[in-house]
């Protein structure tokens, strides 16, 4: 009889993974470690083996179904053998199997960890996976690798892909420019200057078909209505996180507090840790660490923020499991710091950094990404003042963390500015009402003030 | 099987192999005489040791102004001759062991096509090779004046420069770079030097302000122009005045004739007929990645008739490596509107870009500005108050393009490439103000010019 492959189990918590591509067809000649599909989490990518010796007899799912684990996604055996019984029924490629909702009786671990933030994530779905190499480079350029067209093996995007993308936009003479804009034409994707750049004779020759555009759109005369517009399949991850996005605005009910935490013993502590001998390792403490740090101390005391919402029931953790909202190249992704509480700040910085460098390159274990029992965003790199956290279903809370900012201070008579950061709060208030969501932030905000001591204890 | 099969050892031949051998390319170069072609053997090294030898004469002469006298200054041929030799003998051990270097492995031998894959060589030996760059060069042109075959009396550029007596006159005919040079290098050394010429002025590609200039700063040197040599009688030349105004036959007699009228390109018994290749009246016609009409068939330097420069061959050869072994979208591409010259007269010319009169023909609205090089304190202790020398910048007055810089007077050649590197990357004249010169130097002239500009 034909034997069975099944969408293999990523982990404890993975419930199930996208198809993202089939790499043989039926009727094609396996062997055991023969790559058979590309399949993908919400968080990392991973390749199938085929782990039996044969033809492919059927492939049971189309690419971009989510396939829950360990069911059949392929029949392998002799050419013209009968299929195990019940396998044509799932043959139908048109249904995608049902995406398993929050196991209902499972709380312990969240399917799908995922926060919300305000950044956009830029990707065009129709993403072809790309090498951690092309992730890497396409990040550092803020380009994002998923976008692009991969020529690699399977069509993966791969470096030499990223490069071209970042080289289809040649650097052009600032006399160049100046022509281009003198002209009102478009920059040259080419030139035939030094290195490549784009030089006057380029944007001369490219005016050859010359366009009245500029024109016509500046008066608004000739402009058709409403333009041309490309079309993208939102499928794959984008697809889940879509989904997952409606799902927690459609089951709870959000609602955000703003706060600020007074920020000067937090910049105090950070300049010194950066200051601080180098062999104490403790340069590269950053305040999101030290907030995650006092979140973690926090938490404890306010044990109804530390919970799930799972249909009728809500579970307190006794533990603190963090989920830090982490901006990649493939979107976003929420690694997880087990036992928080347990940790030392040195502990949870260097854990903060080791996961989103792990999410950066691809390499972060399905176990690296599940679990939490409160989630954080931090943007306060952008300079965001407060903000509206999505809710990380079905964790009850998640803290939103904005920019510092000078706030004024009553002292005595006088008022004087000091370096306040940012809370937002979202709860789900379902569960969780408004004054004991306002006490646990108060305390968040006073351990942030007075971080220093906090760290005594 | 090589990937590239490179004919002529020249500044284009060599420095197009060291290229591909630094990319890792299989590489066999083929020469008949010497590394280091026609530059490094019988052109830009040997005729620039030369004059420097008699720079260094004149300054001894001259050099009262500054304090120094020398008595009993003398020039001894022979010893300038072997220190030329040495020079060459030295550069070429350096070219050769460039070769071993990249691995390119060299033969001595005249090479012929057999097809676009197969070479043979004057050993009997036949070569495969995936492509083939074609740089043989040139040689002097020996144009059919009557007289002038077989006269004893008449050199080219490559017997002058392997002269054992000093001649007391000689006549050049051609007032181009290669006369010109020449004649400044004998006249300096004392010999009485008339250049005859065709044209009405020397150099033709300099600006037409500063060649008359040049004329006068080369005062040691009688120079015929409008002149058409008619025939020649042992050493003497026999000359018209072409211009309508002519006041008849003139003549001059020389010890020794330099036929300097212009190069022919090698392009004859190298197979390139029965190969197909396009052979134009100025050289083998190439794209801007050098290639011939014939696929995997290349050609580069003086054969291609673009740009009779040492320095043109050799950006050429990395132009025609970078097309064989890039990838479509970063191969680069020969360009000529920066490629600097340099006349390395006693004094000296150098020049990039457009010259004035260009770039009014090309329609620009032109706004140059002129600078003597007596303005930069070290030229004027260096060279004396009233020694020659300007800088002319060429810009664009609605674009305020940099167009072109051209200069006259002593060792402007070394300074020219800072000009050519602006014209490259198209600076404006405001962004080339910001640049920063050393002080006290010749080049702060061009930064004068650029800041006189209105
Ligand atoms: C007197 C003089 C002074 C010059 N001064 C300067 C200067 O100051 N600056 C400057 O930039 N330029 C100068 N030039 C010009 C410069 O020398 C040439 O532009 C330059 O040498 C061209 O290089 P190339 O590689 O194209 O050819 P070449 O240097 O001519 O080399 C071609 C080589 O190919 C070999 N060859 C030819 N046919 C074959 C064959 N069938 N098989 C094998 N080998 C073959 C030849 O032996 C030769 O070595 C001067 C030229 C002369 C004559």
């Amino acid at each position: 009889m034909a034997d069975t492959i099944v969408m293999p189990r990523q982990g404890n918590s993975v419930e199930s993974c996208v198809l993202v591509k089939w790499r043989v067809k039926e009727g094609d000649e396996v062997q055991n470690k023969t790559i058979i599909a590309d399949v993908e989490t919400d968080k990392a990518s991973f390749e199938v083996e085929a782990g039996f010796t044969g033809t492919v007899l059927k492939l049971v799912h189309a690419e971009g179904d989510d396939v829950p684990v360990m069911q059949p996604i392929a029949y392998v055996g002799k050419a013209g053998e009968a299929l195990p019984a019940g396998a044509a029924a799932m043959a139908t490629p048109a249904a995608p199997a049902p995406s398993t909702a929050a196991p209902a009786d499972v709380p312990a671990a969240p399917a799908i960890t995922m926060a919300a933030m305000a950044a956009p994530v830029s990707a065009a779905a129709g993403s072809s996976p790309a090498s951690p190499r092309a992730r890497i480079l396409a990040a550092s350029q803020g380009l994002d690798a998923t976008g692009l067209a991969g020529t690699g093996p399977e069509g993966r995007v791969i470096e030499r892909d990223v490069k071209a993308a970042l080289g289809a936009s040649a650097p052009a003479t600032a006399a160049a420019i100046e022509e281009a804009l003198r002209l009102g034409v478009k920059l040259p994707a080419q030139g035939s200057g030094l290195g490549g750049r784009v030089t006057v004779a380029d944007v001369s020759t490219s005016t050859a078909a010359p366009s009245s555009a500029p024109v016509a759109g500046a008066t608004g005369t000739s402009r058709a209505f409403p333009g041309p517009k490309t079309e993208t399949k939102i499928k794959s991850i984008r697809k889940v996180i879509a989904d997952r996005m409606a799902e927690s605005l459609s089951t709870t009910a959000q609602f955000t507090l703003n706060a600020s935490a007074l920020a000067v013993r937090l910049q105090e502590l950070r300049a010194r840790f950066k200051a601080s001998d180098a062999a104490l390792g403790l340069n590269g403490i950053t305040i999101g660490d030290i907030i995650v740090y006092a979140v973690s101390r926090t938490l404890g005391r306010y044990p109804y923020m530390n919970a799930h919402k799972v249909a009728d029931s809500v579970f307190e953790f006794e533990y603190v499991h963090l989920g830090i909202a982490c901006d990649t190249p493939r979107g976003l992704m929420v690694p997880v710091i087990r036992n928080a509480d347990t940790l030392t700040l040195k502990q949870i910085s260097d854990e903060t950094k080791r996961l989103a460098e792990a999410c950066r390159s691809g390499t972060a274990k399905p176990d690296d990404l599940s679990g939490s029992t409160f989630s954080i965003s931090n943007v306060g790199a952008f300079g965001v003042e407060s903000f509206t956290p999505v809710l990380n279903v079905p964790e009850v809370a998640i803290l939103g963390v904005c920019g510092i900012a000078p706030k004024p201070v009553q002292k005595g008579n006088d008022v004087v500015f000091l370096p306040s950061v940012g809370l937002s709060l979202t709860i789900n208030h379902m569960v969780v009402d408004g004054a004991p969501a306002a006490k646990f932030l108060k305390g968040l905000c006073d351990a942030i003030g007075e971080c220093d001591i906090l760290l005594a204890k | 099987m090589y990937d590239i099969i490179i004919i002529g050892g020249g500044p284009g031949g060599y420095i197009a192999a060291e290229r591909a051998g630094a990319r890792g390319q299989k590489v066999l170069l083929i020469e008949k005489e010497h590394l280091g072609g026609v530059c490094l053997n019988w052109g830009c090294v040997p005729t620039k040791t030369l004059l420097n030898s008699a720079k260094t004469y004149a300054h001894a002469l001259h050099g009262g102004m500054f304090g120094v006298h020398a008595e009993k200054v003398t020039f001894s041929l022979t010893e300038a001759m072997a220190w030329k030799n040495e020079v060459i003998t030295k550069l070429r051990g350096g070219i050769a062991f460039l070769m071993k270097k990249f691995k390119v492995e060299v033969v001595s031998a005249t090479a012929e096509i057999v097809d676009k894959n197969t070479v043979k060589t004057s050993d009997g030996k036949t070569w495969q090779g995936k492509n083939i760059i074609i740089a043989t060069g040139s040689t002097p042109a020996m144009p059919p004046i009557p007289g002038a075959k077989d006269n004893p009396h008449v050199v080219t550029s490559t017997g002058l420069l392997d002269i054992k007596t000093m001649p007391t006159s000689l006549v050049v005919i051609g007032g181009g770079v290669i006369g010109v040079e020449f004649a400044s290098l004998f006249a300096t050394l004392g010999v009485k030097v008339t250049v005859v010429e065709m044209m009405e002025e020397i150099i033709p590609f300099m600006d037409k302000e500063h060649a008359p200039q040049m004329r006068k700063a080369l005062s040691n040197i009688d120079f015929q122009l409008g002149c058409k040599v008619e025939k020649l009688d042992g050493g003497t030349v026999h000359y018209t005045r072409a211009s309508a105004s002519a006041d008849g036959a003139k003549s001059v007699k020389g010890d020794l004739v330099l036929m300097a009228v212009g190069r022919s390109l090698n392009t004859k018994n190298l197979g390139l007929e029965k190969l197909g290749v396009d052979v134009g009246p100025r050289g083998i016609v190439v794209d801007e990645f050098q290639r011939t009409n014939i696929p995997g068939v290349f050609a580069i330097g003086d054969v291609t008739g673009k740009s009779l420069l040492a320095h043109s061959a050799s950006r050429m050869g990395e132009v025609a490596v970078s097309a064989i072994v890039d990838p479509p979208e970063s191969r680069q591409r020969m360009r000529y509107t920066a490629i600097p010259w340099v006349v390395y007269t006693n004094p000296e010319a150098a020049g990039v870009g457009m010259t004035e009169d260009e770039a009014k023909k090309a329609g620009k609205n032109v706004v140059c500005s002129t600078v003597p090089l007596r303005n930069s304190g070290r030229f004027l202790a260096e060279n004396g108050a009233s020694a020659p020398g300007a800088v002319k910048v060429v810009t664009d007055g609605d674009t305020h393009r940099i167009l072109g810089v051209q200069m006259y007077g002593a060792g402007v050649g070394e300074m020219i490439w800072g000009a050519a590197a602006m014209i490259e990357t198209e600076l404006r004249v405001n962004e080339a103000r910001e640049i920063v010169f050393p002080h006290p130097t010749v080049g702060e002239t061009i930064r004068d010019a650029l800041w006189e500009m209105h």
